[in-house]
């Protein structure tokens, strides 16, 4: 089942330099916070002459698609869908 | 050097790797979404009964889920069918950066589609040390670097047409070669119709000529593959089954045009009218953000009870504004005597030219035109496309949704 939502959501963001990534490790979302277990895809999509970022990620329960806006660096939960059918 | 007629199987070294990305866009979605790993997951035009199948996972084609089906269809086969809508910017995303990854082994990487590549190595360091062992390179670093859940077959051959025969062979995750020692006990196992470009009325074309199986194709001389297909393409069947170069041609932009699946039923003009300009919207900004223009405008119809409307019209003169292109579109769908509700909607322009030069006009200023047009493309090349739309385009978001078109693809750098 997938659920579109297209809400602002926190988003704690980790760059580690030695191995030259970023990912997102947990979300505040609906008064809880939760932990990402996997980042399944990350890619960029441009709007206009906005660079989005899309990160595709799972809890343990659960997938997420987060969207970074890289002019105000703002955060949107755009989906969330488990792995049943729709 | 050897006759045509008596030519001989391409006794040269494979240097062709075709790369075919496995059950792409549902690979893609398992990619995005461990929980759909492992699971049948079809990609479809869109969710609902009757959206059309575009691309199934490979757990879906082993129950019979296959590209061209309905939903509704799929889901007789298997009821627990995971339905995905296209997400088109994230498999370009990904053919991206399975070019850039590729052209770290050969400057001469064609993308053939969404999903497939073609690799000249011929000339290259990479050459020197084994396709086989490059090939399995290339798997290795997709998985660590784009996804783990991703699985290519690879092809070798002399020329595409046989790289790409090979990488057909095991499916998925496959890699395999066919050269001079191997190309007649291959041929032995696969159909006509295995052949990329055989299809069933070729099939029949062939068997009208007594060709029944491959190897009777491979034997078969060129008059009597003339006779087959009564043109040119009988010699190139013939050059290409004995591994010889005859597909590497860049063919070139011949069209732009965008087609819509309609949700619901429209059936006049007039109902029809706000669709079309945002098809003729979006083809117009392809066209001159490719730096064409346009002789010729084509639209296609087709109804509910799939009767057929087609016209296309050559025009006096080449014209870039998306509004000629409306007109000349409308102007079309007036001439259809048909009004039942239509279920398809294409248009697209032909006989095109480069905009380098502006035919000027007597009583219009084809200057000021141009550059308003200019301008209009780049507020909607800077904030999104569609911010500024003609008034005809209100209320159509929801319509003409961004598609990735099968075979060749152009436009993505």
């Amino acid at each position: 089942m997938i659920q579109k939502i297209s809400a602002p959501v926190s988003v704690q963001l980790v760059y580690d330099h030695h191995l030259h990534m970023v990912s997102p490790r947990q979300i505040l979302w609906d008064g809880k916070v939760i932990r990402i277990a996997k980042v399944g895809m990350h890619h960029t999509i441009r709007e206009g002459r906005t660079l989005f970022h899309i990160f595709s990620v799972v809890s343990n329960d659960l997938f997420f698609r987060l969207k970074l806006d890289t002019d105000t660096l703002f955060w949107t939960l755009e989906e969330i869908a488990d792995g049943l059918a729709n | 050097m050897a006759s045509p007629i008596n030519l001989g199987f391409n006794r040269a070294p494979s240097t062709v790797m075709y790369l075919d990305l496995n059950s792409c866009f549902a690979s893609i979605e398992q990619q995005a979404n461990p929980f759909l790993r492992h699971k049948p997951v079809a990609v479809a035009t869109y969710d609902t009964p009757n959206g059309c199948i575009l691309a199934a996972s490979i757990e879906a084609k082993r129950l019979g889920i296959k590209v061209g089906l309905r939903v509704k269809e799929g889901r007789l086969l298997c009821p627990d069918l995971i339905v995905r809508s296209p997400d088109s910017d994230k498999y370009r995303a990904v053919h991206l950066a399975f070019k850039q990854l590729l052209s770290d082994y050969t400057p001469k990487v064609v993308p053939k589609s969404i999903d497939e590549f073609a690799l000249d190595f011929s000339g290259t360091p990479a050459f020197q040390r084994g396709l086989f062992i490059v090939g399995q390179e290339i798997k290795d670093r997709i998985k660590a670097g784009i996804g783990d859940y991703l699985t290519v077959s690879i092809g070798l051959g002399p020329n595409r047409f046989l790289a790409k025969t090979a990488s057909n062979l095991h499916k998925p995750d496959g890699l395999d070669e066919i050269n001079e020692n191997n190309y007649q006990a291959v041929y032995q196992k696969l159909s006509l119709m295995d052949l990329t470009g055989i299809n069933r009325q070729n099939t029949i074309r062939l068997n009208t000529v007594g060709i029944y199986t491959v190897t009777d194709f491979l034997n078969a001389d060129i008059p009597l593959l003339r006779s087959a297909f009564h043109s040119i393409l009988g010699y190139y069947w013939f050059l290409r089954l004995r591994g010889w170069e005859i597909d590497d041609v860049d063919y070139g932009t011949k069209s732009f045009g965008h087609s819509y699946a309609l949700p619901k039923s429209l059936s006049t003009p007039e109902e029809l009218a706000p669709i079309l300009g945002k098809l003729v919207e979006k083809v117009g900004f392809r066209m001159r953000h490719a730096n064409y223009q346009t002789k010729g405008v084509y639209l296609g119809v087709l109804f509910n009870d799939y009767q057929y409307f087609h016209e296309g019209k050559s025009l006096d003169q080449s014209i870039f504004d998306s509004r000629d292109i409306y007109r000349a579109a409308f102007r079309l769908l007036s001439h259809s005597s048909y009004h039942l509700p239509v279920r398809n909607l294409a248009v697209s322009c032909f006989n095109l030219s480069p905009r380098s030069t502006l035919q000027l006009d007597l009583f219009n200023d084809v200057q000021r035109q141009e550059n308003l047009v200019t301008a209009l493309d780049d507020i909607n090349d800077r904030l999104g496309n569609f911010v500024i739309t003609p008034a005809n385009m209100a209320n159509t978001q929801e319509y003409v949704h961004d598609r990735i078109g099968f075979g060749q693809i152009h436009g993505l750098v």
